[in-house]
């Protein structure tokens, strides 16, 4: 039979979700009759100081079971995930849990919580990066920070050394080359500062979690959260001290996540409320909180100078990163590192120099969101790039097929690019929108241009995946992992890869994943790393069931094992009397008294397991080079027609293409959607999606009516949608495939930025590209023209 | 519990007869879109709640002689799509097009739109435009407000406690009118409008503006309608330097804010820009009428 | 609080609920009727996940309170699947990885129904007019109505009979 490796195989999940029976973890409510429901009071300040938190009201309501505040005892806050933790005597951002009550139903909760007297005195707030950047802005995290303890990660903060305001929680540094002499060898210099907006990922399913409390005194649960094993599980039995034989953590299919999920803001103190409460507890946000109490994304700050020379060859790169991390009072990762990591991957800059920072502000605190930072963190090389072909007289494709890297060559940090398809996604992207010709114009209000831009994303390497495979007695196949599946498909590719392996259709493979009691440990998907690191560990699995079962059925027959050839549900035998078996046939049928039921056995599957880690990084050197900083690089190329009106300063993306070099595809089909997921996530917020503060510094538009996500209405055209694949193949990834999910982000918002400026002459120096900041930069320029 | 009790009054006097009873405690629940939000989320507190869609000929959708009927119970979806308004009140049906989505229209009625008494709302535009009278009717017996002056602010309007809006009365428009409602929003109909402006002329033979209506969504504490603009209209013919003149007008008599949607200035600026539009295009479908 | 009587056919079969009625559809539905297959999104008529239909119309269930309901006929997607076929929508949803993590799905197929059944014809634009009160956040729309188009067009008579 053909390989299935390359093929459009169908979801293996389609079937349950479009027919309702699909379970996800807000479904699960109906199963507990006594299940007990939690309510946060929530901080309407951005930044007060408690005045008076009286409960007593409240706990004195019937059905009222628990309410817990900052002064729960026994508790270290700074362990908690940053989202989750209460409010003691200062809240920090507008959203942050004040008290947390659980009651026998969701209407006394609410109640509960009206029944609390608390009262607020206003602090002065830093909502935005330049407020808090100022050296005498008020602190948002505690003065004593760099005594504070490491929070949630395991990994080493990077504390900041020369913080110019008492919010920069950490930095990072690299200079490759020597950048000021190249800057004096450059024969032309661009220069320009950037910014981009603060977001909410916005999962249609709301962040929610069911936890229930077990006859032994164990804790179960179910959530739409990330990470079963690496995230969940490890971070309630860490955090609340409990052991790991009490906890299991099961995710059933999870209403979207992209990256905003792999914080376990609801998990832990829901586990919390079970175990103090001995209740099944229920934690549901409504879509406000996913707002105000959930994390966003984390804006960036660039300034950038690119210098080249007259043919377009860029020679050096000086670039200021700030992260816009929110009130992220126990910092773990933010230094300014994964944001800047963009800048390195895609353009050849032999001279290079970052200088990255993050600020804290009164805001909701930031964690992963598709990209981890790389569409906030290259829109500014990418318009400075469009910035200099247009001042070089040069096409936006030529210059970039000059000055991006080619495969075997070294980044600016030292390592070895190897896989790269970025040159070939821009051209057929260039090719589909028609990118260096002119649209059409008409009279209108509505003017037409075109644009394009690349974008690259470092895999960060982040530890072990493992799957185990079961060959059954009856010849069909159960796959056991851990990864996510927040819609991208993984399931159906893995799925797809263990049908490969044992040569059988992808219809014999069940999965069972996510279940902390029965799938093995996986750390989570992040980074677009599922595809390559539970994928080479469910090779693996297969490849030692294999192996496992060619050594029983060459036992049978007297054979060496390499002359045993395993296709599905037949074993090819080399040299024997027999040559093709029927494996199941070979399982010896079991009853209650049969003796010496040693072998294949009806009832007993060949197990095989698997467990795939990436190597790990080299530490970088004084100067932040290293050969191995990241793993391996995502790339991805998008062209796009626009109309702005000049009127309005609306912004329509009226054609788009996006191709994305994924390594070799394992199932096309999937990555299609992601594609087309990709653009349309990240028109919403290119164009649109940004927190709107009030005087108090809460989110205005803490809902889906003001927030503006993208409708049907926003993407072009059915036959305006093009989606690309230009594989090159990853050597280590399996079967050559990498992931992809995280690219496709990046190069829309500039590419949309490029094609305003064709469109209306304006240059864009952030997004989101709202209507009026376009009308306004469109009036500006207007103005400036009638001075002249 | 988000209200005590729920009543389905069958007659008119019925209904009376219960607002009357609960005064300000009830919450009178037609298509339920702008209400049940606002029941969830606690922001009222009714002690009765009181569905109206089984009064009799509440959702009538009825073109007479010389005026259209609506039922305050009509349903938006149904007025957009009915044929039979396209001839003279096609601005009616626009305007309750351009509510939200399908799913919203479907169950959302052209008496709630008014009755909520949002600035924003659309589908009451078109009745501005078309001098619609509300039938409003009571403890004290039925009266008829002309619908500018139905609303008093954001969220209030003239009904008394006791008294629920029943149905509009439009009259039709005189041979040579034309009218528009363009709905400025960021996402199209699925958002809250930014700006909405309406417009009707009456056009004599030679093209003289007999009649205007210029109404404003958004832009001030309750639609308003632009007089000076409208004034400025009347007795002329259109010329671009007219049409500037009176998008000043318009722009000059509004007061909007500042909010999540939109800053003050944009919104000024943009009642500029399409009342300009709906001036132009009116008086297009007034020549054609 | 008193609680009503309502009568109400859910997927051609006839309930007597005795429930209050400051309820909503979506959640008799959810949590009396037990068909989680209608989803909570945003709840306050936004999102279009909770789409089921009445009397055969798309409405938003969740800000429809019971009474509203009472004496109507309510479709949800529990109430497409036949015992020999999936719904024409539904397959057609499967074979064009309309899918992705299918939180809005069911949404999205009770409109595309509402939208086929009032305009069998319907053109790309009348589709992209009656979908966007859906909103998706995976998928992008395209595959969702490329879908709908390949129903429209009686690619799935056969196999999935009528819509």
């Amino acid at each position: 039979m053909e390989g299935l490796i390359g093929k459009g195989e169908l979801r293996i999940d389609a079937y349950d979700k479009v027919t309702g029976k699909g379970l996800f973890a807000s479904d699960y409510g109906n199963q507990f009759p006594n299940l007990a429901h939690m309510k946060a009071l929530r901080s309407p300040y951005a930044h007060a100081l408690i005045k008076k938190l009286d409960i007593s009201k409240a706990s004195a309501l019937d059905g009222v079971i628990y309410i817990m505040t900052g002064y729960e005892p026994g508790l270290d806050w700074d362990q908690f995930p940053k989202a989750s933790i209460i409010a003691k005597d200062e809240t920090l951002w507008a959203g942050q849990i004040v008290a947390l009550v659980c009651a026998e139903t969701l209407e006394i909760a609410e109640r509960a919580v009206e029944l609390i007297e608390v009262e607020f005195e206003k602090l002065p707030a830093v909502l935005d990066y330049y407020a808090a950047i100022d050296p005498n802005a008020a602190s948002v995290i505690d003065p004593e920070y760099e005594t504070r303890p490491l929070g949630f990660s395991d990994r080493p903060g990077d504390r900041a050394s020369n913080r110019v305001s008492p919010n920069v929680v950490g930095e990072f540094k690299m200079h490759a080359g020597d950048v000021p002499s190249a800057m004096e060898e450059a024969e032309i210099i661009v220069e320009g500062e950037f910014w981009t907006g603060k977001k909410t990922a916005s999962p249609m399913e709301c962040a929610n979690a069911i936890c229930r409390y077990d006859s032994d005194g164990g804790i179960t649960m179910w959530s739409n959260g990330a990470g079963v094993h690496g995230v969940i599980k490890q971070g309630i039995c860490r955090i609340l001290k409990i052991k790991e034989s009490m906890v299991r953590i099961i995710q059933p299919y999870m209403g979207g996540s992209f990256g905003s999920r792999l914080n376990p803001y609801v998990e832990v103190i829901t586990a919390l409320m079970c175990l103090r409460t001995k209740k099944t507890v229920s934690f549901q946000f409504n879509r406000e909180e996913v707002f105000t109490g959930a994390p966003s994304n984390w804006p960036c700050i660039t300034k950038v100078k690119l210098g080249a020379k007259k043919d377009g060859t860029i020679i050096v790169n000086d670039y200021y990163l700030a992260e816009e991390i929110g009130a992220c009072v126990n910092n773990t990762f933010f230094s300014g590192r994964l944001s800047s990591s963009g800048a390195v991957p895609v353009y050849r800059f032999p001279n290079l120099r970052m200088d990255t920072c993050a600020v804290a502000t009164n805001t909701v605190p930031a964690a992963e969101y598709r990209g981890l930072g790389c569409p906030e963190g290259e829109f500014g090389i990418e318009c400075l790039v469009n910035q200099l072909a247009d001042e070089l007289g040069m096409s936006p494709v030529e210059i970039r097929m000059k000055n991006i890297i080619d495969k075997g060559e070294r980044d600016a940090f030292g390592e070895l690019i190897t896989s790269i398809g970025l040159k070939e996604c821009l051209q057929s992207v260039a090719d589909a929108i028609k990118v260096e010709e002119m649209p059409d114009q008409d009279a209108g209000a509505w003017k037409k241009g075109r644009g394009c831009a690349v974008g690259g994303k470092q895999n960060t390497p982040l530890g072990r995946s493992e799957a185990e495979v079961w060959y059954n007695s009856d010849g069909s196949i159960q796959l056991f992992i851990s990864c996510d599946e927040n819609g991208m498909g993984a399931t159906t590719a893995l799925a797809q890869i263990a049908a490969h392996e044992f040569q059988v259709p992808i219809s014999e493979v069940k999965v069972t994943k996510g279940d902390t009691a029965i799938t093995p440990y996986d750390n989570y998907s992040a980074s677009s790393r599922t595809t390559y690191n539970t994928g080479n560990a469910v090779i693996l699995a297969c490849e030692e069931a294999i192996s496992k079962l060619k050594i029983e059925v060459a036992r049978v027959y007297g054979l060496h094992p390499s002359k045993v050839e395993i296709k599905g549900r037949k074993a090819i035998l080399v040299g024997s009397h027999v040559q093709e078996v029927d494996i199941p046939s070979l399982f010896a049928p079991t009853s209650m008294f049969t003796q010496g039921n040693w072998g294949l056995q009806k009832g007993t599957p060949v197990i095989g397991h698997g467990l795939f880690c990436p190597a790990p990084i080299h530490q970088w050197d004084e100067n932040g080079l290293s050969d191995r900083v990241w793993n391996w690089f995502q790339y991805s190329a998008a062209a796009v027609e626009v109309a702005v009106n000049e009127e309005t300063g609306q912004v329509k993306v009226l054609k788009i293409a996006s191709s994305a070099d994924t390594g070799n595809p394992i199932n096309p089909k999937l990555v299609e959607g992601q594609i087309e997921g990709g653009i349309h996530m990240a028109i919403g917020f290119s164009i649109n999606e940004e927190h709107v503060f009030d005087g108090n510094g809460k989110i205005a538009n803490a809902n889906l009516s003001d927030y503006r996500l993208p409708t049907i209405l926003d993407m072009p055209t059915n036959e305006n949608v093009h989606a690309f694949i230009n594989p090159d193949p990853l050597p280590d990834g399996p079967y050559g495939a990498k992931g992809m999910a995280e690219s496709i982000t990046i190069p829309v918002g500039p590419a949309i930025a490029h094609a305003i400026y064709k469109a209306v002459g304006v240059r864009v120096t952030g997004y989101p590209m709202t209507a009026e900041r376009i009308l306004a930069l469109i009036n500006e320029k207007k103005a400036k023209e009638a001075a002249k | 519990m988000r209200f005590d009790k729920y009543f389905e009054p069958t007659t008119v006097e019925e209904c009376c007869s219960i607002l009357k009873e609960y005064g300000s405690d009830a919450k009178i629940l037609a298509g339920g879109t702008d209400v049940v939000p606002r029941l969830k989320n606690k922001i009222w507190r009714p002690k009765a709640v009181v569905g109206i869609s089984k009064l009799p000929d509440i959702d009538t959708i009825a073109v007479q002689k010389d005026h259209l009927v609506l039922g305050a119970g009509a349903r938006l979806r149904k007025i957009s799509l009915e044929k039979s308004l396209e001839k003279d009140y096609k601005v009616i049906m626009e305007a309750a097009g351009n509510v939200s989505s399908m799913q919203i229209r479907n169950i959302a009625t052209i008496g709630g739109n008014a009755c909520n008494a949002s600035p924003s709302a659309d589908a009451i535009q078109g009745l501005i435009t078309m001098d619609a009278i509300a039938v409003i009717t009571g403890p004290e017996g039925t009266r008829e407000v002309a619908i500018a002056d139905f609303f008093t602010g954001p969220g209030t309007t003239v009904l008394n406690t006791g008294e629920f809006l029943l149905q509009f009365k439009v009259p039709a428009p005189k041979p040579g009118t034309g009218a528009i409602y363009k709905k400025f929003a960021i996402r199209g109909d699925t958002d809250i409008s930014i700006v909405g402006v309406g417009c009707r002329l009456t056009l004599q033979i030679d093209g003289t503006i007999e009649d205007a209506r210029i109404s404003l969504a958004a832009v001030a504490p309750k639609p308003i309608r632009a007089i000076e603009a409208e004034m400025l209209l009347i007795g002329k013919k259109l010329t671009t330097e007219l049409i500037e003149q009176v998008g000043e007008a318009a722009a000059n008599s509004c007061s909007p804010i500042t909010d999540q949607r939109a800053t003050a200035e944009y919104r000024k600026e943009m009642i500029r820009v399409w009342t300009r539009h709906a001036v132009e295009e009116a008086e297009l479908r007034a020549k054609s009428s | 609080m008193e609680r009503m009587e309502i009568k109400l056919t859910v997927n051609g079969r006839n309930h007597t609920l005795s429930v209050r009625p400051d309820r909503t559809l979506l959640e008799i539905l959810r949590e009396e009727l037990n068909l989680i297959g209608t989803k909570k999104g945003c709840d306050d008529s936004n999102c279009g996940v909770c789409t089921v239909l009445m009397d055969g119309l798309a409405v938003k269930s969740c800000t429809i309170l019971i009474p509203q309901a009472n004496g109507h006929s309510i479709t949800t997607i529990e109430g497409l699947e036949k015992e020999e076929s999936l719904h024409p929508l539904q397959q057609s949803f499967i074979d064009h990885f309309a899918v992705q993590c299918g939180f809005c799905t069911p949404g999205m197929i009770l409109t595309a129904k509402a939208i086929l059944d009032e305009n069998p014809t319907a053109t790309e634009e009348d589709i992209r007019e009656g979908l966007h009160g859906n909103i998706c956040r995976c998928i992008g729309y395209k595959k969702v109505v490329e879908s709908i188009e390949a129903v429209r067009d009686g690619k799935y008579k056969e196999s999935c009979g009528e819509v």
